[in-house]
């Protein structure tokens, strides 16, 4: 419980036992029957003593830095878990919402990479959830968990704003991505609304293997799922449309949200064309996302320190008074 | 010395009332402010196959030169002072890709070992091991970090392909624009270098015919004095320190070989970086409070053990 700053002090601690031998202050009378006997002056020689003995001991005691270490308590709390799965491929570099080269621009429209959009908005979505617990996953080919689930804010921001930084990678592996996600919650337990939070451009075919593997994690982990899909064709849609360009029935993001959509386990897919529907998007899966969650608080490092100084102060105290006490008796039969 | 009984006792109550003066000063004196400096860095490490050879020297055994490189960042992490800022980032292929900006290496420090175990040959997305490409894409990165980071490159300098002195990469930067330390690690001799394959698992290592030998520009060229026969020892890695130290003149960083200390690191680190001061409270207790012990156990020790005192 009580852990120490500087342990090695602790070996000090027999000098606690110093009083008891020390006479420094004791006067030698030549014949010892002249001394009179009470029990009071026994009672406070003792005391004394002691005290003498407490302030040396609280003294070191207070040197060597006690303090209570940095401990987790549970709370519950209205939130929920993510593992934001961020694609990192080329393609991801691209600006975000561009209109077709072969219209002429007719609103002004920002020149920003979709890589950069995604990292401000999850920022901004990370921000407005304090209690959540977060982790991250980078991936592109190949999947890699760099943030296991954290509270730490700082580390989650930090993460996330260097997901904007410089180039893509190579090219997007989903299916790679989320078995990685869904590892993340492996061995933990069930704290409360579970999310994969899937961010990408592209979709991918999976095969029957991969479905039926990705199908039973999600299921036994009861994870939730979100695709923020960030529309690369203009005017395509996830879903079939009746007016559809026969080009898009066989679009890779259409099957893999066809696949999605057959899982047991909550999925909702979100297409951002527009900034504003990414910010729709987002504040969507924020409103959704308030269920009862277990969180780990973490209370910080308290240091014990003052307690034994207030020991030592009183014995400190006590043995001044007695001491001027002592003197002063003593000022006054040496004048006598 | 002898002291008479009267002065003793005057003397003891004296030391013992400033004794409680003292225990009283650790208490309630308001905490002193000092000044700290901190820096913000950005720990880059090579992933890259050179990396697993083993001729590191880590607490007297051989471990892979990424094990060092692992363990060294996380002792740095802790010798920085509380308030510091750092952050990591791999480097595999040309390019050198953060993972997490810098954060307080105190409060973070859970998350930032938690994310450089992580790092391992696996993270990879390509097989080569272009160094001085790699720094200077860290250096391109930094500029966008607010503030400004010092930069930490772990590596052992071994470039694949192999690049020619006179055609080095050209570094668009401005050298010392960006501050910042190479720390070169591995041994002297020349290793075999351990093969990952695209999973990233060791195979093997690489054989003298796997690899390039040359630079690539520079054998298109029939310039003789420049494609001098060289001996064939690329898919061989020991510490490249001299090129290590070009590469750091080049781009106006320091250059620090297999350091022992991580607080030395930090020292450069600090040395090299825009420190930034940051005021901290400073607790004077433990002064007090000592001195408060030393003037009671002067009271009480035993002097009559080593000379009279009676009277």
């Amino acid at each position: 419980m009580l852990s120490w700053e500087l342990p090695i002090l602790l070996w000090l601690l027999p000098l606690a036992l110093l009083p008891w031998f020390s006479h420094n202050t004791e006067k030698t009378v030549a014949w010892q029957a002249m001394l009179p006997h009470d029990r009071l002056s026994q009672f406070l020689t003792l005391l004394l003593k002691s005290l003498s003995s407490l302030a040396i001991a609280a003294l070191l005691l207070a040197l060597a830095g006690p303090f209570i270490p940095e401990r987790l308590v549970e709370r519950s709390r209205q939130g929920a878990e993510f593992v934001i799965a961020l694609d990192r491929s080329r393609s991801m570099d691209d600006i975000f919402a561009r209109p077709p080269r072969n219209t002429l621009p007719i609103e002004a429209f920002s020149t920003r990479s979709k890589r950069t959009v995604s990292g401000d908005y999850l920022l901004e979505f990370v921000k407005r959830r304090p209690d959540d617990r977060f982790g991250y996953i980078l991936f592109s080919t190949r999947a890699t968990e760099i943030l296991p689930l954290s509270y730490n804010r700082d580390a989650i921001l930090a993460t996330i704003a260097a997901g904007g930084l410089g180039k893509g990678l190579s090219k997007t592996d989903i299916f790679q991505a989320l078995s990685k996600a869904a590892s993340l919650f492996e061995g933990e337990p069930y704290r409360g609304s579970r999310n994969i939070l899937l961010i990408s451009d592209g979709g991918e075919i999976l095969d029957a293997d991969e479905k039926t593997q990705l199908q039973r994690r999600l299921a036994d982990m009861r994870i939730n799922l979100y695709w923020i899909y960030l529309r690369t064709v203009r005017g395509m849609t996830l879903d079939e449309q009746e007016d559809d360009n026969l080009l898009w029935l066989d679009m890779p993001e259409r099957k893999l949200h066809t696949f999605f959509k057959s899982l047991n386990t909550p999925y909702q897919a979100f297409e951002a064309g527009s900034l504003k529907e990414f910010a729709a998007a987002i504040d969507e899966i924020h409103r959704q996302q308030y269920q009862p969650l277990i969180v780990e608080e973490r209370l910080p490092k308290q240091s014990r320190v003052n307690l034994f100084l207030y020991l030592a102060l009183l014995c400190c105290a006590v043995l001044v008074m007695a001491r001027l006490y002592t003197g002063w008796g003593v000022y006054r039969a040496y004048r006598q | 010395m002898r002291l008479s009984y009267q002065k003793r006792i005057t003397l003891t109550a004296i030391i013992m009332t400033v004794a409680l003066i003292l225990v009283m000063a650790a208490l309630w004196m308001p905490h002193i402010k000092r000044d700290v400096k901190i820096m913000d860095a950005l720990f880059v490490i090579d992933i890259t196959d050179s990396m697993n050879v083993e001729d590191a020297t880590l607490n007297g055994d051989k471990v892979s030169r990424l094990t060092w490189a692992k363990e060294f960042t996380r002792r740095a992490f802790l010798d920085m002072p509380c308030g510091a800022h750092a952050g990591l980032a791999i480097f595999s292929e040309a390019r050198s890709l953060i993972l997490m900006n810098p954060v307080e290496v105190c409060a973070s420090y859970h998350d930032l070992t938690q994310m450089l175990n992580k790092f391992d040959p696996h993270m990879a997305w390509a097989r080569s091991s272009e160094v001085s490409k790699a720094v200077y894409t860290a250096i391109r990165q930094a500029k966008e970090i607010e503030p400004e980071p010092t930069i930490v490159f772990v590596t052992d300098g071994h470039e694949s392909p192999p690049i020619n002195e006179s055609l080095f990469p050209r570094f668009d930067g401005k050298p010392g624009e960006i501050h910042g330390v190479i720390v070169g690690v591995g041994g002297e001799d020349l290793l075999p270098i351990p093969k990952t394959n695209e999973e990233g698992e060791i195979e093997g290592f690489w054989d003298v015919n796997d690899v390039m030998h040359q630079d690539v520009y520079a054998s298109l060229r029939a310039d003789t004095n420049m494609n001098v026969p060289q001996a064939r020892t690329e898919h061989l890695s020991s510490q490249k320190k001299s090129h290590l130290r070009t590469l750091a003149d080049r781009v106006g960083f320091e250059f620090v070989s297999s350091p022992t200390k991580p607080g030395k690191l930090v020292d450069v680190i600090s040395k090299v970086s825009e420190t930034r001061p940051q005021t901290i409270d400073y607790d004077l207790y433990a002064w007090f409070a000592g001195i408060a012990l030393a003037l009671i156990l002067l009271v009480y020790l035993p002097y009559g053990w080593f000379i009279r005192t009676d009277d």
